[in-house]
């Protein structure tokens, strides 16, 4: 496409964006090319650039309604509109400095696996540097493409990266409208209530309350088959107070029946076990500056993992039970060469 | 050059008329500035935009642009009197970059930040306060915050810092390059002097920090970190048989490729840079992962180790295991 076409172009997606909106009702396909002008007359030709102008229109977010124009009647032509309600930003009453920081805190996040619009994170600044009030100057200078494109590779300028797939966006679209979403997790379909959406050790997690199973669940989004799809209307749920706060250490991530187990803990491990544990387990001072937790265990797997993970730095001390399973784990692999008994 | 696509320039357009109108004749300069934007391609679209409006585009039904000694006014564009909503994409981008900002040491104390992500939140009808969360890794953020520090005024810092695949803390004096956060984990980009090298730590890892008086040079141009794993060139290579229950392995850890078996089982071939990693995954799979060649015996002696601290080896072995301790391969640390 050559520059002066692209200009064209950009001059017709505003005219046909004014005309959207101006009207208060849908309008044919013929009375927008009328009043937009800057189309074809070839028939064919008008309604490839239309249908084009308008996809475009609807990839940037704008609300494209399209209605049938004489419902009942056996012209099935439909008429289109942009409501301006559902166009217009709400203003979030964000002043110079509210907008500074959520500049500069952009600018230390890269995202990866962005969708084809680009930097998402510009376009939102600028919106909001559209809808404020004050006359700050720059604004985008940290944020602006090209500012900190690195080589794509490694770290660059920015601090963090967090990776910000379509199906993160569209779960984000569906707690964001409190509207379910069904996809396939395990093999099995799902249709969830998105509650809340949490980045925790490089991965994004979804807690909802999953229709089929009656129960709320936490699901790992890399690990969702297939695509998200929005199902129904906004608005179909009210979010619990409370809701499942983030994706929960290892030993939690399931929903076997509780297990309250003490665990010991070389006094070098103890600080990032105590992270990972969070605030609830309780802690008592052991000799030797080690550290005894009492976890409740709701998944033995991922406790028994974490566990090993801890080599030689760490002894489940009760229940019996709990200290025998591992015994016996650690036993049967003591025990040589395990080919001839792998487990079903 | 990167070419600005229509739909850039429309989406930029539309984001700052509001403002200009608002403004009553803003500086061109400071509008360019305010949205990221060359100033001669805003004016080019500014001047387009002059001809936009609506049927039958007569004088008074045309967006009415007057740019005159470096200032710029809009008059007529009542359409565009509020900018075009946040998509879905966009919220949560700048949602999670404030969230991620908030659960660093120096957002932490950020007023403004706050109140920002609350308006964004009430705006972007999220509704609950913690919809969306971000955590940039477990780390200390005392630690953190030296490194951080010391980065900043380039100088030296003295770690204690646990080797998770060796499985010992040492003590060393480094230069920090970079600190930063990728894949859930902070980490730190440094020229270690123990070793005489350039390495990557993990911040969570680092046990202590104490920034010294003592100033460093960073390079210039620092050469990007190539892979976070930890695996290298020269690392012996591990392979394993999995068991479907243990696929995990090949699935999580970078490797030099796999090979389907029947059942189900695949081959795995590791790089291993270091025996507690692979004894590790080895304690964590148990019986579904095999050593197929390059560390014979690693699984059964981590076993023994451990049993030795629940109280089994030699004089008393563990139940089941009593045929195969051979003595002397007990070797407690306790």
């Amino acid at each position: 496409m050559s520059g002066r076409s692209g200009v064209n172009r950009l001059e017709r997606l505003v005219n046909l964006l004014v005309a959207l909106l101006d009207t208060r009702r849908p309008l044919s396909r013929d009375e927008l090319r009328e009043r937009v002008g800057g189309y074809s007359e070839d028939p064919s030709n008008f309604r490839r650039n239309f249908e084009r102008d308008k996809d475009l229109l609807r990839q940037m977010g704008i609300p494209v309604l399209a209605e049938p124009l004489n419902p009942g009647s056996a012209e099935d032509q439909s008429g289109y509109w942009v409501p301006r309600e559902l166009y217009e930003m709400a203003d979030p009453g964000l002043d110079e400095e509210e907008l500074m920081a959520l500049s500069l805190a952009a600018s230390l996040v890269e995202f990866r696996e962005e969708g084809e619009g680009g930097n998402a994170t510009t376009a939102a600044l600028r919106k909001l540097a559209g809808a404020g009030a004050g006359r700050t100057g720059a604004l985008m200078a940290s944020a602006a493409p090209g500012a900190s494109e690195g080589s794509g590779d490694g770290p660059s300028a920015a601090v963090l990266d967090v990776p910000l797939g379509p199906e993160v966006t569209t779960l984000f679209s569906g707690v964001a409208g409190r509207q379910v979403v069904r996809f396939t997790y395990n093999g099995i379909s799902r249709r969830v209530e998105p509650y809340r959406l949490s980045y925790r050790d490089g991965r994004w997690y979804l807690a909802g309350f999953d229709q089929g199973r009656a129960a709320e669940r936490l699901f790992r989004v890399d690990r969702v088959e297939g695509g998200v799809e929005l199902e129904g209307e906004p608005g179909a749920f009210d979010r619990p107070e409370g809701a499942l706060a983030g994706p929960p250490p290892p030993w939690r991530l399931g929903d076997e029946p509780a297990v309250s187990v003490e665990l010991r803990v070389d006094a070098a491990q103890a600080p990032w076990v105590s992270r990972l544990a969070g605030a609830g387990p309780e802690v008592v001072p052991g000799p030797d500056g080690d550290v005894v937790f009492s976890l409740e265990v709701t998944n033995w797997e991922g406790f028994r993992g974490f566990v090993l993970g801890l080599l030689d730095h760490a002894e489940v001390l009760s229940p019996p039970q709990a200290r025998d399973k591992v015994v016996s784990w650690l036993s049967a692999m003591a025990a040589g060469s395990p080919s001839g008994e792998v487990s079903a | 050059m990167k070419r600005t696509t229509a739909s850039e320039r429309l989406a930029r357009l539309l984001a700052l008329v509001p403002w200009v109108v608002a403004q009553d004749g803003p500086r061109v300069a400071d509008v360019a500035e305010r949205f990221g934007i060359p100033e001669d391609e805003l004016v080019d679209d500014l001047e387009l935009l002059f001809m936009c409006g609506v049927y039958p585009f007569t004088p008074d039904s045309l967006i009415e642009v007057d740019i005159e000694g470096g200032r710029v006014w809009v008059r007529f564009a009542d359409w565009f009197r509020r900018p075009l909503r946040l998509t879905a994409p966009e919220g949560l981008a700048l949602l999670a970059a404030a969230r991620a900002a908030l659960a660093t040491p120096a957002g932490t104390s950020v007023p403004s930040l706050e109140r920002a992500v609350a308006k964004l939140e009430h705006a972007l009808g999220t509704g609950a306060q913690d919809a969306v969360a971000v955590e940039p890794g477990q780390a200390s953020g005392e630690v953190l915050a030296s490194l951080q520090v010391a980065n900043r005024e380039r100088r030296k810092v003295r770690i204690s810092y646990y080797s998770f695949g060796r499985d010992e803390t040492t003590e060393r004096v480094v230069q920090p390059w970079q600190v930063f956060s990728s894949e859930g984990h902070w980490y730190l980009l440094a020229w270690c002097e123990l070793v005489d090298g350039r390495r990557l730590f993990r911040v969570d890892r680092t046990r202590a920090a104490t920034v010294l008086e003592e100033h460093f040079e960073a390079p210039s141009e620092l050469a990007p970190v190539a892979s976070l794993y930890e695996g290298r060139e020269e690392d012996p290579v591990v392979v394993l048989d999995l068991a479907p229950e243990a696929r995990w392995v090949a699935e999580r850890y970078p490797n030099e490729g796999t090979e389907q078996h029947s059942g189900g089982h695949v081959q795995v071939r590791l790089r291993v840079s270091s025996r507690a990693w692979l004894e590790r995954i080895l304690l964590r799979a148990g019986p579904a992962a095999t050593v197929v060649s390059g560390a014979e015996g690693v699984a059964a002696e981590a076993a023994l180790r451990l049993l030795a601290v629940y109280g089994f080896g030699r004089d008393a072995p563990a139940p089941g295991a009593t045929p195969c301790v051979p003595a002397g391969t007990v070797t407690s640390r306790r």
